[in-house]
């Protein structure tokens, strides 16, 4: 009877938990926020693009699409991302399409961002109010949403596409080579 | 002077109640848009920056919330429902405060269950060395009659 055996009770009872709240805390990433638009139906989508039209989500049902929510200024995660968006648009021409969401961004300043980095010819809507990104419930780009032909979020990708991460996301589409 | 405690204490906490009756039961006057916008707003994380609320923020996003609140607002729908609107597009995380109701219990739960696993734990400790101390083995009947003749035989 030197030590009592609750201790030994005790002891992982109040340990364990807390070393357990510690590590899985520890490896979160506070930045990794979850979508809640993940197996929703996209939000309608609609207003001014950058080449003067106006364009609604909406007619984009029927194919597969990427909504990419992105801004000049954004760099360079934007500017590295631009080139994966080209190549998927491209390879996937007629079965994939893409919508460029401008977030807290200047026409002109997006503009000159695809002088620049190359335009890929797809629409962008134009957001001065914010409101698109409040739809999407967007925090800072880049942000892409993948949506199926049916207009179902299939996933959501919180900073720059690599290459990998854009042809396993396309592949959950059912696009691939 | 003792006979008066008892009365005096009654009169007090009769006060108290009707005071606490008075606060709860005065009609709290009607906001005005505005502060009901205000305070939404004050609840909701602002999506653009860290550890600010759409209230205090000056950023774009915040903006497009505190606009998207007034409309809602207009439309007629409650605190509840606009907090409801922003949770469907960015999730639990734009909420300052969680909704979960475990989340306010858990807390207190667990410290209130430390404690009174710490308690049983000190209590059963004092009993086991309270034990010990008692259960102390004396010296063999033998040694002791030993001793005592020893000091017989000192004495005598």
């Amino acid at each position: 009877m030197r030590l009592p055996p609750l201790r030994w009770v005790v002891l992982p009872i109040l340990l364990v938990p807390l070393a357990w709240l510690l590590f899985t805390g520890l490896g979160r990433d506070p930045r990794e926020i979850p979508s809640p638009l993940v197996g929703k139906p996209l939000p309608v989508l609609a207003g001014a693009t950058l080449t003067g039209e106006t364009f609604s989500s909406t007619s984009l049902l029927g194919t597969p699409f990427i909504v990419n929510a992105w801004a000049s200024w954004c760099i360079p995660a934007c500017v590295d991302e631009h080139p994966v968006l080209m190549d998927a648009a491209s390879r996937y021409a007629g079965r994939l399409a893409v919508l460029g969401v401008l977030y807290q961004d200047t026409p002109d300043d997006a503009r000159r961002f695809l002088v620049r980095y190359g335009d890929g010819g797809w629409p962008h809507l134009l957001d001065a109010s914010g409101r698109l990104a409040v739809e999407l419930g967007v925090t800072g780009p880049p942000e892409t949403f993948f949506v199926d032909a049916e207009g179902i979020v299939i996933a959501k990708q919180i900073g720059p596409l690599t290459l990998e991460t854009m042809a396993e996301y396309l592949a959950d589409l059912g696009l691939s080579e | 002077m003792k006979g008066l405690a008892l009365p005096v204490a009654a009169a007090a906490l009769l006060a108290l109640g009707a005071l606490v009756a008075l606060e709860v039961l005065r009609p709290t006057p009607a906001l005005s848009p505005a502060e009901q916008a205000q305070q939404i707003a004050a609840l909701l994380r602002c999506p653009d920056c860290q550890a600010l609320s759409v209230a205090e923020s000056h950023t774009a996003a915040a903006g497009a919330i505190r606009e998207q609140i007034g409309e809602l607002l207009a439309q007629g729908r409650n605190a509840d429902e606009i907090k409801q609107h922003f949770v469907d597009r960015y999730g639990e995380w734009i909420l300052l405060a969680p909704s979960a109701a475990f989340a306010w219990w858990l807390p207190p739960l667990v410290v209130a269950t430390a404690l009174a696993i710490l308690t049983a734990w000190l209590l059963a400790g004092r009993r086991a060395r309270a034990g010990t101390v008692e259960s102390k083995p004396g010296l063999p009947a033998a040694d002791r009659q030993r001793i005592r003749d020893e000091i017989e035989r000192l004495d005598a």
